[in-house]
């Protein structure tokens, strides 16, 4: 390899990864601030409507807010263990963010093990919120650690499984030629109905979004694992936990939803940079859709209990997604597809 | 010359004192692990020998177990409760409610009162319920003091207890849904509470602490604007109380959250002493309203409504039913109200001869009773509250063990407690 294709490479690889950084920090305040408004919306409140027009930018004055905190450790917490936690949860997240397709051109990273790099990386995050646990020195914190190891390892299987009913359709680990596989045969949606609905429910749980919050129970645990921090700390997991709920709709999407394709097939070939912003566009739309549904859930239902969602991962998506699995690879076998 | 004075730490002085206190006593030296917070494992332990058995086996732990310190500053403890938890995991091995961190001495202030003051002392206990708070105090006055309330100011008192009933129950079906980690339901209750307080603040002049019932009647009659209000609260009412059940009723989740949770039975329900909607869900027909009528009670026509199952799912359903019969009961009260004064004729100070009264109401949270004793001066010699929810309280440690850490919460909302009656 010469030196000018490995400078370019190099060069990318910055560029991709400093974009990504720099666009996760919009996202959450994008997904904070719906969260702020709708939930508002569904308890009959106005929700923020002072600062900027329509409240536009209360998310963006929360993040300042938790810059100017007072950034506490406690004494007996493992000072190096409890700093590494947040960066942990945050990189988890950010780097999992590398192989979402935005748009034809727009993949950090376009590699032909995109799917599995993604729930790979996405688990990592369960490491930091086990190590923050622990190492805050507190009970609260402790027992939402091990809630968190607990609840992301049993449900990251079904998670993974239904996917990979998807994958042996499309014959792909790729993300981008999963899209493009959708476009000639129309969306996965059709094709693994079995495989969303266990994706779904999965995915809310592997994000810790309510019905299955149950690392941050804040009527049981106080705020779990995030109890002792204070500061850019605290708002490190925050970004992450909201940042984790964008990129969770955006690979389902993907996976399901024909990513960065139009709802009708015209214009078949938009190329260049029309049809990056085109697909940009329709990528944007369908997640922050389904943002809106993991945020109106929050808003209606309760929490499951802790037995109950592990019982439901167990002995009811475990086996679905087996099953699932097995018809689709029966299929592709049969009638050859 | 002042850069010399070394200004001694507080907290050194603290910790010098108590290890002086300690060597006098004989006790061996705090432990300490360093720092400016005690240690993780003895938070929750008191820092002094267990006196009695009870406290020997609880606060003694085996492999594996450990004491989770709920409160007083928790988000769910309903004020400034504290749970001290044995788990082993997730599960709750023993349970044991520290109470008295809002304890204001209310009974001892109200010896201190003259009879009519009495009234501004109760209204803070339970929150909740203040216009049952100063009914039973109003009961027990009236009957040392040998008088009645005119007919109208009765009617009176039992519409604005029912009132309160109805926001008391629908505030609890929110704090339930929001104990498991439901945050739209509180909302809605604190609308419906909203408009009942608007009501009540029309008649008394006070949103929460009304400070509305006098020894022989009540302070204001009722105006025009509560009535015109009433009226547009009780059309629309059954409305909104649907439309916020409804959020939590039939929730998959949320039947499984609370069938089967708790379980109180009757027996048991009634041996704890526990009253009020909570018995009734376990399936004893008690009601003070029916089973020692007071007030004009007797007038009017309702059914004790009971559930079988004694779990939190029945004691939210009954809950509901209750609101659903104080507006059934506000409709007849409305209807038959007849026309008088509203205060009895009652010297300035009350001077009763001595004697001993009781009384007794259905609160929201079951029999709050009021016990008086008079040596003949202005003020009661002896008062004594009975509030039902520290006797609830009593079956958070019967019922927990076995159950999970997340239950607890869910649990103890269900009987509705508030710690302002508890600790009084």
């Amino acid at each position: 390899m010469d030196l000018g294709a490995l400078l370019l490479g190099v060069g990318r690889f910055l560029l991709s990864t400093t974009l990504i950084l720099l666009l996760t920090v919009p996202t959450a305040f994008v997904v904070i601030q719906m969260e702020l408004k709708i939930i508002a919306g569904s308890q009959l409140r106005y929700g923020p409507n002072r600062i900027g027009p329509w409240g536009m930018f209360q998310s963006t004055i929360h993040g300042f807010k938790v810059l100017a905190k007072e950034d506490h450790i406690p004494d007996q917490a493992d000072r190096a263990t409890f700093t590494l936690a947040p960066w942990m949860v945050y990189m988890a997240a950010a780097m999992s963010m590398l192989v979402i397709p935005f748009a034809p051109g727009a993949i950090a990273a376009d590699f032909n093990i995109g799917i599995v790099y993604f729930f790979a990386v996405l688990g990592l995050s369960v490491v930091g919120l086990l190590i923050a646990g622990w190492a805050s020195y507190n009970k609260y914190s402790l027992l939402g650690g091990l809630r968190s190891a607990a609840q992301m390892v049993s449900y990251e299987i079904p998670l993974t499984l239904s996917v990979v009913g998807a994958v042996v359709l499309a014959g792909t680990l790729n993300f981008r030629e999963l899209i493009e596989w959708q476009r000639a045969h129309g969306w996965m949606l059709l094709w693994q109905p079995v495989g969303l609905g266990i994706f779904y429910i999965a995915s809310l749980a592997e994000i810790n979004r309510t019905p299955f919050d149950m690392v941050e129970a804040d009527s049981e645990l106080v705020a779990g694992p995030f109890t002792e921090y204070s500061g850019m700390r605290f708002g490190f997991f925050f970004f992450a936990e909201y940042l984790a709920l964008f990129i969770m709709s955006g690979v389902m999407i993907s996976l399901f939803f024909g990513g960065w394709l139009a709802p009708w097939p015209f214009p078949a070939e938009l190329g260049g940079f029309l049809g990056t912003v085109y697909g940009v566009f329709w990528f944007f739309i369908k997640t922050y859709i389904f943002v809106a549904v993991a945020v109106l859930l929050r808003a209606t239902l309760v929490r499951v209990r802790v037995d109950q969602l592990m019982g439901a991962a167990w002995k009811v998506l475990l086996p679905l997604a087996m099953i699932n699995l097995l018809v689709t690879a029966a299929a592709v076998v049969v009638f050859n597809l | 010359m002042t850069s010399d004075v070394k200004i001694p730490d507080p907290l050194e002085l603290e910790r010098a004192e108590e290890a002086r206190l300690r060597s006098a006593a004989g006790l061996a030296p705090a432990a300490r692990t360093g720092g400016e917070y005690s240690g993780f494992e003895s938070v929750g332990l008191p820092d002094r020998p267990p006196e009695t058995e009870r406290e020997q086996e609880l606060y003694t732990l085996d492999e594996g177990e450990m004491l989770v310190n709920m409160g007083p500053q928790h988000p769910s403890t309903h004020g400034v409760m504290r749970l001290v938890v044995k788990v082993r995991g997730e599960v709750v091995i023993d349970i044991d409610p520290v109470l008295g961190y809002l304890h204001r001495g209310i009974e001892k202030l109200c010896e201190n009162a003259t009879y009519t003051t009495v009234m501004t002392y109760v209204d803070p206990m339970d929150y909740l319920a203040s216009m049952h708070n100063e009914h039973a105090p109003a009961i027990a006055f009236e009957k040392l003091f040998g008088i009645k309330a005119p007919k109208r100011a009765e009617y009176i008192r039992a519409l604005v207890v029912e009132l309160n009933r109805v926001f008391s129950h629908s505030l609890m079906m929110g704090f339930l849904a929001l104990d498991m980690g439901g945050i739209t339901p509180i909302l809605y209750s604190f609308i419906n509470r909203d408009e009942v307080v608007d009501l009540l603040s029309a008649i008394s002049g006070q949103r929460m602490l009304f400070n509305f019932f006098r020894v022989g009647g009540v302070n204001f009659d009722a105006n025009d604007e509560f009535f015109s209000r009433l009226g547009t609260w009780r059309a629309n009412v059954v409305k909104t109380i649907d439309m916020s059940e409804r959020v939590i009723t039939d929730n998959e989740v949320f039947r499984a959250r609370t069938i089967g949770m708790g379980v109180l039975s009757g027996k048991d329900a009634i041996a704890l002493g526990v009253s009020g909607p909570n018995l009734r869900a376990s399936g004893v027909p008690f009601d003070v309203r029916k089973a020692h009528p007071y007030s004009i009670y007797p007038e009017l026509e309702f059914e004790v409504i009971t559930h079988a199952a004694g779990d939190s799912n029945a004691r939210y359903l009954q809950r509901i039913a209750e609101i659903k019969q104080s507006i059934h009961l506000i409709d007849q009260i409305v209807d038959k109200m007849p026309h008088g004064p509203v205060q009895a004729q009652v010297p300035g100070i009350i001077r009763p001869k001595p004697g001993r009264a009781y009384g007794a109401v259905e609160s929201p949270r079951g029999l709050y009773s009021v016990y008086a004793v008079s040596d003949g001066g202005p003020n009661p010699y002896r008062f004594r509250m009975r509030d039902p929810s520290f006797i609830s309280l009593q079956a958070i440690p019967k019922l927990m063990p076995g159950h999970l850490i997340a239950d607890t919460m869910a649990v103890m909302a269900s009987f509705d407690p508030v710690m302002g009656g508890v600790d009084k």
